[in-house]
Parts: structure tokens; sequence; C-alpha cells
């Protein structure tokens, strides 16, 4: 096949993947932020307290019914002129990416938390556990077992989602993999299949493993 | 009459409604039989009950004679005539390839969840008539009304199956069965899945229908009930008929195997300690 | 601070990248249920080649983004001959991206059908085809509506990548006005406004469809 040398050349291969590296990274550093803020969003909305819910359920709808590109514009470009905030690009992909993986990890542990039948409580208050206690060392082992594979599933749709990183201009695999195109556009006009179809792999390289570990966990844990 | 009777097993007795001849049942990559060398004869008319331990393959043998589970060994026949025949290696083979005729001629209720959710209950009862044996729609809706009312349940007709109770789904079951009009009804448990004060109303339907004179093989744990109803009783243990007998009042009172009277202890037992509260 | 004039001159770019965007994935999503449909149809009944084909289109799917099946089909593919325009391109994707979710939420739906029922059936002497039209598919239906809607508004969302292709949807329009005039908070609410009137009744729509085919709560 012709024009696939342009992936031989020197530095092609590393600069891709050091491309690949900031978008792991993003991805990385936007799920572990999520799981805290997740437990955080998810325990406020199991509370009664009416503002709390209304404004949790506000937050959490907002976040689902807007893609995700819509809502990377509003950090990039919106948050930068309300509350003057410099955020660069990277910076707008991170929030964006924690405040959506909070929301939908939120709804997940608050759906979690509620699947944990009331008997269990029940059990550990007659047993004279404190509240704290019962959650700690009831309630919440039980929670977290059912989360983990949808939390891992999260975490490969957040790595799908880093590729809208590009559109604001961080330079991630994508943007590398342009870069390396247009500089090699004369020597080599056919690079742009092989590229695009290296970053293709790359990205399955990457979410396949997440959605086999889930797929595992889901079926190792969905019965009890 | 002749040919028919060219294809009676040998053994099988004249004038019984089904008979099982030899009946094996093992599943691929099992060393162990879960039916082996079962043999009964159901009259015309009679009701055969079928008791033993969780395990003993009763559900099985239901399972094999309504065709849903291929057998490797033995016979059984309806009516004098062979419907199924044991092969050899037909572990793997999903159900039986006999047709939807004779389908419609062994009714069967399951322990639970068999009406069809998407149907009403008078949708429920007539969905076989029309489909399978393309029946008149009035007069199919004629007789599902009658039987409705002899359940019980004519004002539930246009009720979706949410809506009812556990026990009067069973009780629809029973009437999607007798539709048909099957020579042989098998029933597999019926009212295991039931609250307790439901049983009763799903049991007293089953005894009309021995009253009747329908020819059924019913699988419980009620002992009481399957005193009260049985003509013949089987007892099942690990796949092995352990007792056979045409005489239910001494089979309950007087068993002659030690294992059938160690299992009607268990329940006996039972009784006893709720006798002392 | 808020310009109202802004809003009112150029709404109507708003209605007409709305009008792409609704365009690219209402052929899209089609694409993706037929995609779907098909690839369900070939796991439900094990056509041999066709099945494992169907799984590896399915992991290829699912672990990669829409914007790189994009760019590979926009800019990669020519290189190969197949020169595709922006729309077709755009709507290629989503049914690719798409059809493996529709196919999952699919065989969810046929997976929830408890087997007594197909048990029941046969007993009562329905044919193989009266027991998957009469009993299993009515039946699963219920049990797909569900994920089907989830992955109707994921698809749609989706759609706002087609912008990256140059294509005018309504992410492009407002990308496109902050770029030219600088008025990001209008530019950003005509956008919020935009996602809210489409996805807002679709999302409604899906909710009443989930109760109306719930067997057990109708």
């Amino acid at each position: 096949m012709q024009g696939a040398e342009i992936l031989l050349l020197p530095g092609v291969m590393p600069r891709l993947l050091q491309g690949l590296w900031v978008t792991v990274w993003i991805a990385a550093v936007s799920v572990i932020v999520s799981v805290p803020v997740g437990l955080l969003v998810g325990w406020l909305m199991t509370l009664k307290n009416p503002v709390v819910r209304v404004l949790m359920r506000i937050y959490l709808d907002f976040i689902r019914i807007m893609p995700q590109l819509a809502l990377l514009f509003l950090a990039y470009y919106g948050f930068a002129r309300w509350f003057d905030w410099n955020l660069d690009a990277t910076g707008a992909c991170v929030l964006v990416f924690i405040l959506w993986g909070g929301a939908e990890l939120g709804d997940l542990v608050r759906g979690a938390l509620q699947s944990i039948p009331e008997i269990q409580a029940e059990s550990a208050y007659v047993l004279g556990l404190t509240g704290w206690q019962s959650f700690v060392h009831v309630i919440l082992p039980q929670a977290l077992r059912r989360l983990l594979p949808a939390s891992v599933n999260l975490a490969t749709r957040i790595v799908k989602t880093t590729s809208l990183a590009v559109l604001l201009g961080v330079v991630e695999v994508i943007k590398v993999g342009q870069q390396i195109i247009d500089a090699n556009r004369f020597q080599y006009p056919d690079g742009t299949l092989w590229i695009y179809g290296v970053i293709f792999f790359m990205y399955f390289i990457v979410c396949w493993p997440l959605s086999i570990v889930a797929r595992r966990l889901e079926k190792r844990w969905a019965n009890d | 009459m002749t040919d028919i009777d060219a294809n009676v097993s040998a053994g099988a007795a004249k004038g019984a409604a089904l008979s099982v001849r030899n009946l094996v049942k093992q599943y691929a990559n099992a060393d162990r039989r879960v039916l082996d060398d079962v043999s009964f004869d159901v009259p015309k008319g009679r009701v055969l009950v079928v008791v033993g331990p969780s395990g003993s393959g009763k559900s099985t043998l239901l399972r094999t004679i309504a065709g849903l589970e291929p057998i490797q060994g033995g016979q059984i026949a309806l009516e004098g005539k062979v419907i199924e025949t044991g092969k050899p290696g037909s572990e793997k083979d999903g159900r039986s390839a006999r047709s939807s005729e004779l389908r419609t001629h062994i009714g069967m209720v399951f322990q639970s969840y068999d009406l069809f959710p998407n149907k009403t209950v008078l949708g429920n009862i007539m969905m076989a008539p029309l489909l399978v044996q393309k029946r008149d729609k009035a007069e199919v809706e004629r007789e599902a009304l009658e039987l409705l009312g002899k359940v019980g349940l004519a004002d539930r007709k246009d009720s979706w199956p949410h809506e009812l109770s556990g026990g009067q789904r069973q009780r629809i079951a029973i009437c999607r069965a007798l539709i048909l009009h099957p020579e042989v009804l098998l029933f597999d448990e019926i009212t295991a899945a039931l609250d307790p004060e439901m049983v009763r109303e799903v049991l007293d339907v089953v005894i009309g229908l021995a009253q009747a004179g329908q020819t059924m093989v019913i699988v419980t744990h009620e002992m009481r009930f399957a005193r009260a109803i049985a003509d013949e009783i089987i007892m099942l243990e690990d796949g092995h008929i352990v007792e056979q007998s045409t005489d239910p009042e001494r089979f309950f009172t007087e068993p002659e195997t030690e294992r059938a009277r160690q299992f009607l202890r268990t329940f006996e037992f039972e009784r006893a300690s709720h006798d002392q509260q | 601070m808020f310009d109202w004039s802004f809003v009112q001159r150029y709404a109507p770019f708003f209605v007409k990248g709305m009008e792409m965007t609704l365009f690219i994935s209402v052929i899209g999503i089609v694409l993706a249920l037929v995609v779907g449909l098909i690839c369900a149809g070939v796991e439900l009944a094990k056509v041999p080649v066709a099945r494992q084909i169907v799984r590896v289109y399915i992991e290829i799917s699912r672990n990669t983004p829409l914007l790189v099946q994009l760019y590979f089909l926009f800019f990669g593919l020519p290189k190969l001959g197949v020169v595709w325009s922006a729309e077709t391109c755009a709507i290629v994707g989503l049914g690719f991206l798409g059809g493996s979710y529709m196919a999952e939420a699919m065989r969810a739906g046929l997976q929830a059908v408890p087997e007594v029922q197909r048990e029941t059936a046969y007993v009562l002497g329905f044919t193989p085809l009266q027991s998957i039209t009469r009993v299993v598919l009515p039946q699963a239906v219920s049990g797909a509506i569900p994920g089907i809607v989830a992955n109707v508004i994921f698809l749609f969302k989706e759609s706002s990548v087609v912008s990256a292709i140059a294509l005018a949807d309504v992410m492009y329009m407002a990308k496109d006005l902050i770029g030219m005039y600088y008025n990001t908070y209008e530019s950003l609410a005509m956008l919020i406004v935009s996602y809210l009137i489409v996805l807002l009744p679709i999302s409604l729509i899906g909710t009443w469809l989930e109760r109306r085919f719930d067997y057990a709560r109708r």
C-alpha cells in the first residue's frame, strides 16, 4: 500500500504516542476526579432537602441533555467571559469531563444507594451500628460493587469524548496527527488515510480493554 | 385402529391416556442420568401425582412429556400412539420437533410467569385456539368466558396479567391450557411461587378438574393436596422411581419403602412443630 | 449587556443550523436502527460467519470516537478513491456508531423475555414463527424501548460533532458567530436554547413511549 511509509518516518509514531498520552492523561484525571464528585452528587441526590434535590436535578438533566461539544464551548468561551476565568482549552476539557462524569456517576451512585434493601440499614441499626458506621461498613461496600462496572464504562466514554478536545485546539493525538499530515502533504499525499487509521486503532486499543473489563465485572456482579 | 395399535410400544397398558416406558434423560457433559428407566401409565380420567425431594427429576419428567426436552432412551405414548422415542446422543438437541397439533393434546402449566404480559386475560386464553386450532372466534370467546366463569374470574376478562394476583394468574393459565381440550394436563408445582393464602383457590380449581374426569399429571409439594387428589402416586428420587402405588391413601399412611417413609416424615415434622405453637 | 438585536438578527442562522442537525440525525438514526436490526437478527439466528463479523463491528464501533470515525471517512477514504460528501459521511458515521448501540439495545430486549414464555408458546402448539411474532417480539420491543430511546438522544447529541467536517449545523453556527462577532453570550444562549427546544420534547416522547410499551406498568 502506498503512503504507509509515512508511519515509518522518524518521529511520527513517537509523536502520535505523545499525543495519545495527552488524551489518556486528560481522560484519567477527569475519571479520577469524577469519582469523589460523583459520590458527593449521588449522596446529595438521596437527601430529602427539596432545594438540594431540585438543584441536583437541574444540574443532572442539563448536563445530560446537552451535547458534550456544546458543554465544551460553554466552558471554553462562556466561563472565560462570565467569571473572568482564564481557562485554557485543556482546563475547559477537564472541567467539563469532571462535571459530566460527576453527574453520570452521581446518578449511578444514587441508583446504587437506593438499590440496597432497607432491611440492610435496619439490620445494622438493630445491631447497634451508628448511622455513619452503617453507611461505611454496610451500605457503601454493597453500593460500590454495583457501581464499579458502570464506572469503568463511563471511563471508556470519557476517553472517547476526549477526542473533542481537538476542536478547542488542545494538542492531543488527533491534533498531532493533523500536524503530521500537513507537514507531509506533498511528500505523502495519502498519509491522511494512514494517520487517521492509526489514530482510530489507538483509540480502539485504549477503549476495548476497558469495555471488556466492564463486561466481565457486570457479568460477575450482576446477580448479587 | 390397527395402524395405531402397531405403534403401541411393548407393554403399554390398553386404555392408558399416557404411557411412559423406560424413559432416560441425560444432559450433555453429565455422567448422572436425570431420569433413569422411568415407566408408568396414567389411565384415562385419572390423576397421577409425582412427589419427591427437590432435584429428583420431577419437573424434568413433565418437561420431557411436554416435548420441551429431548429424551435419550425409552418411549412416551399418548392414547396408545408413540409420540416420543429416545435417541442416544440427543442431549444437546432442543425441543422435540412434534407437530403443533400434537402439542395441543398435552397441556402444561408452569410454576409462574407464563401468562403473556402483552395480552389481556381473554387474549391469553384465546390465542392458541385461534392461531393453532383455527377455531371460530365467536365460539372460542364463548368457551373462554365459560371457563373464566368456572374459575371465578369472569369479571377479569379484560384485565392485564400485571393487574392480577399470582393465584388469579395461575387460574387463567389453567383456562388457557383447558380451552385446547388436551388429553393430558401437566402441572409443574403450580402453587410453589404463590403466597399461602392463594394456594387454596388454585388447588380448588384442580380438584374440580379431577372430579370432571380430566387426566392429569401433577408435580407438587403440597402433601395434603396430593393425598386428596391422587388416584395414583409416584415417588421419584435421583431420577429413579422409589415407590409407585395405585393406592395413595396407603402410600401416605404406610409407605412400603424406608425412603418414602423418611420423605413423608419431613412434612410431618413441620406440621408437628406448628401444632406445638 | 445581553444584545437582543443580535439574537433577532442571527436566530434564523440557528434555525438553518437546526435543519441540518435534524436532517443528519434523523437519517443517521434511521440508518442506525436498520443496522442494529440486522445485527440483532444475525446474532439471534446465529448465522455462522456473519455473526463473527457483527461481533467485530460492534466492538470497533463502540470503542472508537465518532469524531475519529468521521475524520477517517471524510479525509481518509478519498485516498482509497471513495469520495463522499460531508453529509454522506456524517450520516454513515452516525449509522456506523449508532448501529452497534441499537443492536445491543435490541439484544437486551430479546434476552429480557423469560424462557418460560417461549416454552409456553411451544406447549400451546405455536409454530416457531408464531412464537416469535406473537410472543417473543412484542415483549422484546417493550424491553428494548428504553435503550433505543436513550440511543436516539445519544445519537442526536453526537451529531454535534459533524460541525468538525464543516457541516453547518447548530454547533457550527455558534462557533462561527463567536469567531466573527465575539457575541459569546448571545451565541451560546441560542446554542443552548436550540438543543433544548429539540431534545426536551424527544426526551419527553421517549418517556411516554417507555410507559406505553411497558406491559408491567400500563
